[in-house]
């Protein structure tokens, strides 16, 4: 018999009612399928600039114009003093202050969709910066080590979301990247 | 200001990994019922407010759901407000409802959470879902999510004070067996040290076992003036009264590495701890604190939870786990209902959840095997994100 309900998955008929039941003639229960998709136009607001020059292989942060904190990422107005910060260019490299090795991707977008696991998610001081910088540290995870040196690495490759236009690799690794 | 609010009644669903024959308003409505039966109302028509606690939209697909739940509970055409604040949800509505109390906007307010986090979607579009509360624009994009962010935190708490994963593996153990002693709870394992340690690694340092878990389920609280529910809850009077003493709530940055150099505690929940205990009149936390209920989202975040709280000093945490102390014969019992590892964390339910647990132990209607003696007053710590939202209630016996 052809199913007239398309998205139907199962029905559920419970076969023996226990007569206590208070909610004894709710116990039938049908499963369907709901899918939402949806695509966004979404506006990297006034931290594009740091997108845009990763394309030429630059990295940016802001520094608050007042107290001279370095925020990367950017900021563009900084929280503790309310000023609105400027761009400085920083040098890329940078000292590793804590990671986790992840065994599963969380399939934010098509780059990270893409990552083998499992992939080291490293939290960067970068020289000049007073925040860490989060992001992938390509490296095989037993050589991963507090206080390593590491530095921005530039995708050769197009890329899906511009954040992955950049990762970490450690510092002695040549220069390829 | 007026005298604090009451716990007037309580009521939950059991929770589970899948609640597949009840939908969301199902399950709320059940919540509802017990919450009514506890109080000894036969409905809600002396109820003057309602309180929604409901994170999640994207996992149900319906938004307005404070405009949904309350009309399927009854509560039409009473005052309604939602409250989301992430995994924070169910005790910030309860700290909103304890304003609206003080406040003299209304004596009675049901307090109602709910969500369906189980197995409606993949375990994969789940933890998808879950990532966009954290900051989407760059932790989220580059690959991360909690489990690495907590994990992140625990790396550096470990190299700063030698806290060893036997020690957060101790918090997963013991929070699951304390599960087994609550009929509602969606986990209850007879586990070991042994066995959390050998549990496959998900976000290095921790292990599926030091994960909490994805659940259903439903939960209400009924919190009114002292007044008002000696003159409408029979129930409330044949017990030993439950304050809502106090609250206290912090925040901090989204992102872990804008908290830089502070990378091992949570400040927000620091913040939280000092306005409760300020409100509640509490010097001594450790001493004058009788039961908790701490946001086990991973094991070890109990371990920064019993420092931020002020319960051991900052660092001591591992080491006072591991010694018992906050075992079930403990100087301090944490997590008796099984915590977010055990007992499961339905997001809009789950602050709800903890206060229940909190309420059942001082009037020591809890399992015996569970029970804490003498339980005076209790404690509620939840969170969202990395605690970039912590909440800490208190509920106080005063008999």
């Amino acid at each position: 018999m052809t199913e007239k309900v398309r998205s139907k998955i199962d029905i559920h008929q419970p076969e023996n009612l226990d007569s206590a039941d208070v909610w004894a003639g709710f116990r039938q229960v049908q499963r369907i399928k709901l899918e939402l998709t949806q695509r966004y136009q979404y506006s990297l607001g006034k931290v594009s600039r740091f997108f845009i020059e990763l394309e030429n292989r630059r990295f940016f942060a802001t520094r608050c114009k007042s107290k001279g904190k370095v925020y990367a990422p950017p900021r563009p107005l900084c929280p503790s003093c309310l000023e609105i910060t400027e761009w400085v260019e920083l040098s890329g490299e940078g000292v590793l202050k804590t990671w986790s090795v992840l065994h599963f991707s969380p399939d934010s977008n098509e780059d990270v969709a893409a990552l083998d696991t499992p992939y080291v998610l490293a939290y960067v001081l970068l020289d000049g910066a007073d925040t860490l910088f989060p992001h992938l540290l390509k490296a095989k995870p037993e050589s991963v080590h507090a206080g390593m040196r590491v530095r921005v690495a530039y995708a050769d490759e197009p890329v899906h979301h511009p954040i992955h236009l950049m990762h970490f690799v450690p510092a002695a690794d040549g220069r390829n990247g | 200001m007026r005298d604090c609010p009451v716990v007037a009644a309580v009521g939950s669903t059991s929770i589970a990994a899948e609640h597949r024959g009840s939908n969301l308003r199902d399950l709320m409505t059940e919540a509802v019922l017990a919450c009514l039966a506890d109080a000894g109302l036969r409905d809600l028509s002396a109820v003057e407010h309602g309180l929604t606690s409901y994170e999640s939209d994207h996992f149900n697909l319906q938004m307005t759901m404070g405009a949904v739940l309350h009309d399927a509970i009854g509560l039409i055409p009473k005052p309604n407000l939602r409250v989301e604040g992430g995994g924070a949800t169910g005790a910030l509505a309860l700290r909103a409802a304890w304003a609206h109390i003080q406040s003299g906007l209304c004596d009675s307010i049901l307090v109602y959470g709910c969500e369906k986090n189980g197995r409606g979607v993949s375990s994969r579009t789940a933890n998808q879902l879950f990532a966009l509360s954290a900051d989407a624009d760059w932790e989220m994009m580059v690959g991360g999510n909690y489990t690495g962010f907590y994990a992140a935190m625990m790396r550096a708490h470990m190299a700063a004070y030698g806290t060893r994963e036997e020690h957060f593996a101790h918090v997963a153990a013991r929070n699951r067996r304390n599960a087994r002693f609550n009929p509602i709870a969606q986990k209850p394992m007879d586990i070991t040290i042994d066995d959390v340690m050998r549990s496959r690694p998900v976000a290095e340092p921790y292990k599926l076992f030091d994960c909490s878990l994805l659940s259903d389920g439903a939960a209400c609280l009924l919190l009114a003036s002292e007044n008002w529910a000696r003159r409408h809850c029979p129930a409330f009077r044949e017990r030993p009264p439950v304050y809502f003493s106090a609250t206290g709530c912090g925040s901090d940055t989204m992102r872990l590495g804008d908290r830089y150099p502070e990378l091992t505690n949570f400040r927000a929940k620091q913040m939280a701890a000092a306005q409760a205990y300020a409100m509640a009149d509490i010097s001594d936390p450790a001493r004058e604190i009788d039961v908790a209920e701490l946001y086990d989202s991973y094991s070890g975040v109990e371990i920064q939870a019993v420092e931020d709280l002020g319960f051991v000093a900052r660092g001591s945490g591992g080491a006072s786990v591991a010694a018992g102390m906050f075992d079930l014969d403990g100087d301090l019992p944490a997590n008796p209902s099984g915590g977010l590892l055990g007992r499961g964390a339905p997001v809009g339910a789950t602050g709800i959840l903890q206060a229940i647990e909190i309420a059942r132990q001082l009037w020591r209607t809890a399992d015996p095997r569970r029970q804490v003696a003498h339980a005076r007053r209790g404690l509620t710590d939840t969170h969202a994100g990395i605690a970039s939202i912590s909440v800490v209630n208190i509920f106080e016996r005063r008999d």
